[in-house]
């Protein structure tokens, strides 16, 4: 699932902004110069000499390679390497760009888009892609997604594209609104008008799956390689827990990439790819090294550079509405003005995090500090008042269960936990107990609802406002108990305001009216305490200083690594 | 027919041949002891499996949630519950598990694209075979040399000293030992590699066929491929056979005083051979017998220590791949692991002491 | 890893030298320190390893008697090396921005404070605002802009995107001239008293005392090892006992069972265990004990087998004794030494397998001071940090060894075959 990783940005809005409102303006772009190379799949003898290598150190593992159902960074980061959607970010930026379609355009009231596809779109083996074979992808998305371990759909897909024809039973589709017009041109009707649909069409569910990926069935991981997308690369052999090797595509329209080869070895510990780095082993390491002490580790190499990812996730509490003691608007306060987040940044991160006080991160549209605005926090006055105003009191104090993944964040959540529980129990009036339950099985209990206040990380699906609103107020909430397993609003809490609030945002297009929505919103949620948003966790990337990204796009220092977090191997050379 | 199958076959010839040559060749009593000792070899790996398997069930977390993620719709967990036989009685479902393993179909693992976990297995198992042997040897030549020195010496300062060092190599945790020496041999000195089987960029030119990569090199010809992968197993072997080395000196050792207090050395030593050829040449030599068939003894804390090692050491194994999955609660693949390992002790140690009790007639049956 | 293989066979009969019948003369501690006589190094091993077991059990009854602070509370600057003093912090500020003192902040918003990031800069000046707050009823909040370097955390002060700033005294007064108009005003508030104090084995990531957390953790190894090793014992004692005693179907089934266990690689047997009972030292304590049994049914079992068959027994079986009476007073004591040898170094092997689990993030709550926990928390610090790995690696080896040598010691002093003759 995507959703523990996601993302944020520090300064983007801007670009945010331009993104959505310039579809009409970008339906006239056309993608850049097509240099086909048409040749002979090149045949595997590594080692050759001559031959540009990048070898990419991870502790990710693949888990799903089909774009149909596939939701996980490493997942993504394949498919989008080998394959491409629609449209695609820009290196080391948030702007949408043509991707395999040359323009797009939507109609008058914006809830049906009509995409044009270039026409030299091949994959690895030469296979043309149509708007036949497009369309037969999207199906095989929105109907397969979920009968394998990614479903993607039911959080990109379904949610959107509207069902022309809906099935015999509730929740079937038999007919989805994606028509092929021609050979090139692909028309998707929506459930709504959805400004952000052109970034929406950037993720992996929409990149092509290969014509021989069957209709009825997924292939997660494929039993045959290689593996052809539309992109860039071939995914050539792939070793489980080992390696999987990547060369070129001879049949991709872009640019030719400037390595022959790309290589991704997998580890067991953030430890291990950290000494792997410093050792040599490996010229690239990628993603979850947030310990601070291999921060400085690394820091502290010869011939290692460190750069911070303008993106990462964020990491906040959900606390249950329907359980004791937090089903109590005063309890929920009263924690939210016991957490001191600067403390937690500078002793569990070492300063190498942001302090959080809004789900919305700084940068998004309407990002505001509603939680610093609100409690002040750390308040102890505030608190104990509140708790008092409760019914509790140092004799008789509040019994509070904290719940948490020890590892599924990076060990240094356990440290920040701890943080947590002395700051509460600061209070006098709280007693705090802290129960650390293995990811597989917090997962199941945090969407059963049985955890009070549970710690949660998030990581955008797309970037805009909506997606670090929409998740808890739908779906059951997360687990929140804010709103019940169907999607219904509990009549109970705050949250039809919020939720409708929330429906005028996703379809308001005016950008400062969309932004004050937004506002209200993240106020509302401070007040009622859906969340306790903690604190922002930039990515990190570390490299070899002979390895060099595209200095013509932007980030070039974390090897064009924008606030998407996306890794787009082709800007990747090496001077080894 | 999957690697994993290759394997046991590549096992089981053997433990078949030796079998046959005890039946056909042996004395009565030999014969009776054998074939006891096949038959109690089911019910072994039935017992571990029936174990495994009450442990496994009473988890607390959800196999399909876990697999499928909160937004897997309900049709689909239907079905998923449906393929695991989830819903079905405890006794349907241990009766379905059994058969599962008897055909040697271990199912599909629950994560990373459901893969069969036979397949899963047999690209990982050669990985800890070709881990855990050159790991023996280094404890077995290692312990048994250190061990004869020390044990000929006995009550010297080299047998205290020996003796100290058997203990502090045995009270390290394995894991602790594998990051210090990967510290200092991997990433302040750099003469090996930090983790991994072999290179990767060699790795590409490695034709792949039994999946030893030792073998598989030597058989292609490919010494390029053959010095990586050797240099890749330095660090993770010496790590597992150091461990296990002081169990091996401390055994050799009280082999040797035992066999040096014979008459038939006192004899020698009246007769004026030289104390060295004495000890290198008799005591030596029927020490070894015991010695040797503790290897055997040895495979289940060689598989042990493989887990804690490949995990510090990246090394692509069954141990590895044990923790990885144990983390993501995937069922299957760990019942899987569970009984290829009972089944790989259990072929281990009656080839052992089938061969033992050929070798050597002492042996009461 | 398994203790049954140190063990001798049963006792073997055999004839009494004098000294050992002169040494049944004396009272029991003439005796065993007459008896270092005879087994020399080894007697010195097991009243050396005795009286450090001792120690290390007081340790870990009462902690609180010798660890310096509480384990799990934050006492100083985080990763500070062994025995070094912290840097005085200082306030830095633009003169003449009216900023002489934390006072000066107090204005109800949050004014930008800089900082360098890994720094105990931060955390210093927070709490030197919470204290001149609580003094002054007036809370000084601030905005902590976090900076790479102290050059960019001062260029901030320079150019006033900060007000002001804080760093470690000596760093900044070696660049301070590159930034005209930036001056220390002072010391914060109650870093001079921070700046004295050194911890002996440094502290941790959360600035947690390291010699604290290991004295803590001894109780932690102890409980695990002690409790699964008398775990297992009270289970797999009296199965050995009734299975060798009666023989029969019983034994037979029941010596399968466990021989299948144990031929089993038990830390994966434990992992299992562990990850299905989920965090907590009982369930620990089970997975471990649960691989243990087999090792006391083997030896307990072989041993009444071997004894039933003694005259002494036959002796007391035609008296007229009772089956019970037999296994109680003539079998079970004379069992009991070989069992109090596997339990010695039965309980390190049960210290050893508890650090893997924590290792392998499967074994107590992250916050309980447990030496495999700091271990495995420890290991992304091997590099920046050694004392974090180091010590707490020490502290198993140095237990697991003693308490080996201890049961080493007792073998070589107890199996009749080894001695000198």
């Amino acid at each position: 699932m995507k959703r523990n990783r996601l993302l944020a940005v520090l300064a983007v809005s801007a670009l945010v902004l331009a993104a959505c409102t310039s579809d009409s303006d970008t339906t006239t772009t056309t993608a850049s110069d097509s240099t086909t190379t048409v040749g002979e799949t090149t045949t595997t003898e590594g080692g050759s000499s001559g031959e540009k290598v990048v070898i990419i150190g991870t502790t990710d593992s693949i888990a799903n390679l089909d774009p149909a159902d596939a939701y996980a960074v490493h997942d993504w980061e394949i498919i989008r390497n080998t394959g491409m959607a629609l449209t695609k970010f820009v290196p080391g930026g948030i702007e949408v760009q043509p991707g395999i379609a040359e323009s797009w355009e939507p109609n008058e009231d914006g809830t049906v888009y009509t995409f044009t596809l270039r026409d030299d779109v091949k994959f690895g083996d030469g296979t043309d892609l149509t708007a036949e074979l497009y369309v037969r992808h999207l199906n095989r998305m929105l109907n397969l997604s979920g009968t394998g371990s990614g479903g993607v759909a039911g959080a990109l897909g379904t949610p959107y594209i509207a069902c022309v024809t809906p099935g015999a039973e509730e929740g079937q589709c038999d007919e989805w609104g994606v028509k092929a017009l021609d050979e090139r041109t692909v028309e998707i009707t929506l459930t709504g008008a959805y400004a952000y649909f052109p970034q929406l069409v950037a993720t992996a569910a929409y990149v092509p799956s290969h014509p021989s990926f069957p209709e009825d069935s997924l292939v997660e991981i494929p039993t045959e390689f290689p593996y052809y997308g539309v992109g860039p690369w071939i995914l050539e052999s792939y070793t489980p827990g080992e390696q999987s090797v990547f060369v070129q595509n001879p049949h991709f329209f872009g640019d030719k990439p400037k390595v022959d080869r790309i290589i991704v070895r997998y580890y067991s510990e953030a430890s291990q790819l950290v000494a792997a780095l410093a050792g040599g082993d490996i010229d690239i390491a990628w993603r979850s090294v947030t310990e601070p002490q291999l921060l400085e580790t690394l820091d502290g190499t010869d011939g290692v550079v460190s750069a911070v990812v303008p993106g990462g996730g964020i990491r906040y509490f959900i606390m249950n509405h329907n359980l004791e003691p937090t089903d109590d608007l005063l309890v929920r306060q009263a924690i939210a003005a016991s957490i001191d987040r600067d403390e937690i940044v500078d002793r569990a991160f070492g300063g190498n995090a942001e302090p959080l006080y809004s789900m919305v991160p700084p940068g998004f549209l309407g990002a505001n500090e509603a939680f610093d605005d609100k409690y002040q926090a750390p308040n102890l006055d505030m608190a104990r008042d509140l708790l008092e105003e409760a019914g509790y009191s140092e004799d008789n104090p509040l019994q509070l269960q904290i719940d948490y993944p020890p590892n599924r964040y990076g060990g240094v959540v356990q440290d920040a936990i701890a943080i947590v529980k002395e700051q509460l129990e600061a209070t006098g009036m709280i007693e705090v107990e802290t129960v650390a339950t293995e990811w597989a099985t917090y997962l199941g209990e945090q969407i059963n609802g049985s955890y009070a206040m549970g710690f949660l990380g998030w990581f955008f699906d797309f970037p805009d406002s909506s997606n670090y609103v929409e998740p808890w107020l739908y779906s059951g909430g997360l687990g929140s108990g804010v709103t019940t397993q169907d999607n219904e609003p509990t009549p109970n809490f705050t949250t039809p305001e919020m939720i409708e609030l929330n429906q005028q945002a996703a379809t308001e297009l005016d950008l400062d009216a969309r932004a004050a929505l937004y506002e209200q919103i993240q106020e509302l949620w401070a007040e009622d305490v859906v969340t306790i948003p903690l604190w922002f966790e930039p990515e990190r990337i570390f490299y070899r200083d002979y390895i060099t990204g595209d200095s013509s796009y932007d980030n070039e220092e974390t090897l064009n690594i924008g606030a998407t977090t996306e890794f787009n191997w082709v800007v990747l050379d090496t001077n080894k | 027919m999957n690697s994993l199958l290759l394997l046991f076959v590549a096992l089981g010839v053997p433990t078949l041949g030796v079998l046959v040559y005890a039946l056909v060749t042996g004395s009565p009593g030999l014969r009776r002891h054998v074939l006891t000792r096949v038959a109690l070899t089911i019910p072994m790996i039935l017992i571990l499996a029936t174990v495994v398997f009450v442990v496994l069930r009473v988890l607390p977390g959800d196999p399909v949630t876990s697999s499928l993620g909160p937004r897997g719709n309900p049709e689909v967990r239907e079905a998923m519950r449906d393929q695991l036989g989830l819903d079905l009685p405890i006794w349907a479902q241990y009766g379905r598990y059994l058969g599962s393993l008897f055909t040697f179909d271990l199912g599909n693992a629950l994560t990373s694209g459901r893969r069969p976990v036979a397949v899963e297995l047999g690209e990982r198992f050669p990985a800890t075979i070709e881990l855990i042997v050159p790991a023996a040897i280094v404890a077995v030549v290692g312990g048994i040399l250190a061990g004869t020195l020390a044990g000929s010496r006995r009550k010297s300062a080299t047998d205290y000293g020996l003796r100290m060092f058997s203990v502090a190599i045995y009270a390290m945790p394995v894991f602790w030992l594998g990051l210090i020496l990967q510290l200092i041999f991997a990433v302040q000195l750099g003469w090996f590699p930090v983790a991994g089987r072999i290179d990767p960029i060699v790795s590409g030119s490695l034709e792949r066929v039994t999946n030893l990569l030792v073998v598989d090199s030597l058989i292609t010809g490919n010494w390029a491929a053959l010095g990586s992968a050797l240099r890749h197993l330095v660090l993770p072997a010496a790590t597992l056979g150091l461990i296990l080395l002081g169990v091996f000196l401390r055994l050799t050792r009280v082999n040797v005083i035992e066999t040096l207090q014979e008459d038939y050395v006192a004899a020698a030593r009246a007769r004026g051979i030289k104390e060295g050829v004495i000890v290198y040449r008799h005591a030596l030599r029927n020490a070894m017998i015991p010695v040797i068939t503790f290897i055997g003894l040895q495979v289940a804390i060689l598989l042990a220590g493989a887990v804690l090692t490949e995990t510090v050491f990246s090394w692509p194994g069954v141990g590895r791949y044990l923790v990885e999955r144990i983390g993501l609660r995937d069922y299957t693949a760990v019942q899987g692991v569970v009984a290829v390992f009972a089944i790989f002790v259990s072929m281990i140690s009656l080839l052992v002491d089938v061969v033992y009790s050929i070798v050597d007639p002492r042996v009461r049956y | 890893m398994d203790t049954e293989r140190l063990l001798p066979e049963a006792p073997q009969p055999e004839p009494l030298p004098d000294w050992e019948e002169d040494l049944a003369r004396v009272g029991l501690v003439r005796r065993a320190f007459m008896a270092r006589r005879w087994y020399g190094p080894d007697w010195w091993f097991v009243v050396i390893g005795s009286v450090i077991v001792i120690f290390l059990t007081l340790v870990a009854l009462f902690p609180q008697w010798f660890a310096p602070h509480d384990p799990s509370a934050n006492v100083g600057p985080r990763n500070l090396a062994p025995g070094e003093k912290p840097d005085v912090e200082v306030l830095v500020s633009l003169e003449g921005s009216g900023v002489a003192n934390l006072r000066d902040l107090a204005s109800g918003d949050r004014e930008p404070f800089g900082v360098v990031v890994g720094t105990p800069s931060s955390e210093i000046a927070r709490a030197a605002a919470d204290t001149i707050g609580e003094e002054t009823g007036e809370r000084i909040r601030l905005r902590i802009q976090r900076f790479d370097t102290l050059e960019e955390m001062l260029g901030a002060v320079a150019d006033g995107s900060v007000r002001a700033g804080a760093g470690s005294n000596i760093a900044i007064e070696e660049v301070l001239d590159d930034y005209p108009g930036v001056t220390i005003q002072g010391s914060l508030e109650g870093a001079e008293v921070t700046a004295d104090t050194s911890f002996i084995l440094g502290t941790n990531q959360l600035g947690q005392d390291v010699l604290s957390r290991l004295i803590w953790g001894t109780r932690v190894a102890f409980l695990v090892g002690f409790a699964a090793a008398a775990f297992a014992l009270a289970i797999g004692l009296p199965l050995g006992l009734v299975s060798g005693f009666t023989g029969g179907k019983l034994d037979r089934v029941l010596s399968l069972i466990m021989d299948s266990i144990y031929s089993f690689p038990g830390l994966v047997l434990a992992i299992a265990i562990a990850a299905v009972l989920g965090a907590s030292i009982f369930n620990v304590v089970v997975a471990i004990a649960v691989v243990y049994i087999p090792t006391y049914f083997r030896i307990v079992r072989g041993q009444t087998l071997a004894i039933k068959e003694a005259v002494f027994v036959e002796a007391a079986r035609s008296i007229g004794a009772r089956s019970w009476e037999i296994l109680w007073k003539y079998i079970f004591p004379n069992v009991i030494p070989s069992v109090a040898i596997i339990f010695s170094v039965n309980v390190a092997d049960a210290i050893l397998t508890g650090a893997g689990l924590s290792f392998l993030g499967l074994g107590l709550p992250p916050h309980i001071p447990d030496w495999g926990i700091d271990l495995a928390r420890g290991q992304v610090a091997i590099q920046t940090s050694w004392w974090l790995v180091t010590f707490p690696g020490l502290a198993v080896m140095f237990v697991v060894l003693t308490l080996t040598m201890l049961g080493e010691g007792l073998i070589e002093i107890i199996n009749p075959r080894l001695r000198d003759r």
